[in-house]
């Protein structure tokens, strides 16, 4: 008998049981119920009896029992005769050893899936979490959340999507996909809630240890190590950013031995490697800024200019208000309070920033800054109104009192 | 049985008129009730909302639905949070309200309702 199995072996195993069962029956709606039911059984059955010898194959096995189980069990006639029909299929379809991890992948991040169905899949079907789970995650009924899975698993089936990797000439925009659901699925863990957040932290977990799937699964792309440096390098300041009563600490003010140190040099030794070997991307850049924020040993020692010039980059690889929002602040700490304040004047007028708190609240800490608390208050009392996070009204509601 | 608790209240007004100190217990209050009623197993649900301020209001016109922005940037009373408590007795969730009263203009009290009485 071996060790107790890790749930970490079930979770890396899961999207590889799937693979194997999807190639050998089709049907990647019932082939993923029945895995996660072969999940379900290992969780009782390893501690009880020990790992089996092929972790793998028993996870196979057992999860196509259940699918046949599934499908005798199912009255109509037709569906059993389809069910035959796709029982024998050869084996020979499932190539041997092969890993279909990315395949599951990129088929949950399909972009025919809506965003929530994309991530909620996703942490199913690749991360091997069970609906329940990933309902605490989200702070949704259970109900809900196996509602928005199935009709996930459906849009797969409706739209008739093959199980195979994207085609080379796809390849580039479809990973782009899968990054941006890896990094929703990280803030959705990273915006602290007033509910509990020990299980939203697990999503963050996840995140991470997906990002590092597909760096170690797909190497030499460059924005995947980016996002894997940058999710590293922010998720190392979870434990000082908020404090016992869940209010938010800036950066400025947080107390930097709580930061991860071990997180901090593998983001810092990913991106170091990473830059300048291929084209630059927002993910690279990002994580570079969040690198030269962790190496820095006090919030004065942060080297602004650096951080700066990061952004102005920024700027011209993927524009946005909320990129602005931030050079500001920059520029701000190299130019002083008026240059950052100048610039956010240039947000103003734009559209996209009409219904974000954001803009406000960082005009009331550049005019703090600045020595205008009369009119930092204001602007921080104006973004308390506007921000739909309670962590964070709760913090500018107590900036702006502390200017009365 | 259940029952819904409102808070009414102005988070803008609030924040103006309050003290740093006052805002610091007040989180503080609201951090420990919520846990209180996690723990003691009551809790079934509970919510904060944004600012009123920023609420709009959906209504029939001619037939059509249309959106405006809501009208409560000058209510003091707009719903800013609840909770719904699988509580013993109406006593218990009076007490519970009453709580949450230091902190809220009005609150008020609602039994949710339930399905038919056994057959």
């Amino acid at each position: 008998m071996r060790l107790p199995p890790t749930e970490d072996l079930l979770r890396e195993l899961s999207p590889q049981v799937l693979g194997a069962l999807v190639r050998r029956h089709g049907q990647f709606d019932a082939c993923e119920d029945a895995v996660q039911e072969a999940l379900l059984a290992a969780t009782v059955q390893w501690p009880a009896h020990g790992v089996p010898e092929e972790p793998r194959s028993w996870l196979i096995t057992v999860a196509s029992r259940r699918l046949v189980d599934s499908w005798r069990s199912d009255s109509a006639r037709q569906r059993r005769e389809e069910s035959a029909a796709a029982l024998e299929l050869p084996e020979a379809a499932q190539p041997s050893g092969q890993d279909d991890t990315l395949i599951v992948l990129f088929l949950c991040c399909h972009p025919a899936l809506s965003a929530p169905s994309q991530l909620a899949l996703t942490l199913r079907a690749v991360a091997g979490l069970s609906t329940a789970e990933i309902a605490r995650a989200f702070l949704v009924p259970e109900a809900t959340m196996a509602q928005r899975i199935s009709r996930a698993k459906q849009s797969i089936k409706v739209a008739g999507l093959s199980f195979e990797l994207p085609p080379a000439n796809e390849r580039a925009d479809r990973l782009r996909v899968v990054l941006h659901v890896l990094y929703l699925v990280f803030n959705e863990g990273y915006a602290t809630s007033s509910g509990p957040s020990l299980h939203r932290a697990e999503l963050t977990t996840e995140a991470i240890r997906l990002a590092r799937l597909v760096h170690d699964r797909m190497p030499g792309e460059a924005e995947t190590t980016g996002l894997l440096a940058l999710l590293l390098l922010t998720d190392a300041r979870r434990e000082a950013r908020t404090d016992a009563d869940g209010c938010l600490i800036p950066l400025a003010e947080q107390q930097r031995e709580l930061w991860n140190a071990a997180q901090i040099e593998e983001g810092v030794a990913l991106i170091t490697q990473t830059l300048g070997t291929a084209p630059i991307g927002p993910y690279q850049l990002q994580a570079a800024i969040a690198a030269v924020h962790d190496e820095a040993g006090s919030d004065a020692e942060t080297d602004w200019p650096q951080i700066l010039a990061l952004y102005e980059v920024l700027e011209r690889v993927a524009p946005g208000p909320m990129v602005t929002l931030n050079r500001a602040v920059a520029l701000a700490m190299v130019d002083g309070p008026r240059a950052g304040l100048a610039l956010l004047g240039t947000l103003d007028a734009d559209d996209r920033m009409r219904h974000t708190h954001r803009l406000d609240a960082v005009r009331g800490h550049l005019l703090e800054l600045a020595g205008e608390p009369r009119a930092a208050r204001v602007a921080y009392l104006s973004a308390a109104r506007m921000t739909a996070s309670l962590p964070e009204q709760r913090y500018l509601a107590l900036r702006g009192a502390r200017l009365a | 049985m259940k029952y819904m608790v409102m808070m009414f209240g102005d988070a803008g007004t609030m924040m103006e008129s309050a003290s740093p100190e006052w805002i610091q217990e007040m989180i503080r209050f609201m951090v420990q009730i919520d846990k209180d009623v996690r723990e003691s197993g009551e809790l079934v649900f509970q919510a904060g909302l944004a600012d009123g301020s920023t609420a709009k209001v959906v209504s029939l016109e001619n037939g059509l639905p249309v959106a405006t922005d809501g009208p409560f940037a000058e209510s003091k009373e707009s719903l800013i949070g609840y909770w719904v408590l699988d509580v013993e007795s109406e006593a218990r969730i009076l007490e519970f309200a009453g709580q949450i009263a230091t902190y809220s203009n009005k609150v008020e009290v609602r039994q949710v309702m339930d399905g038919p009485p056994d057959v």
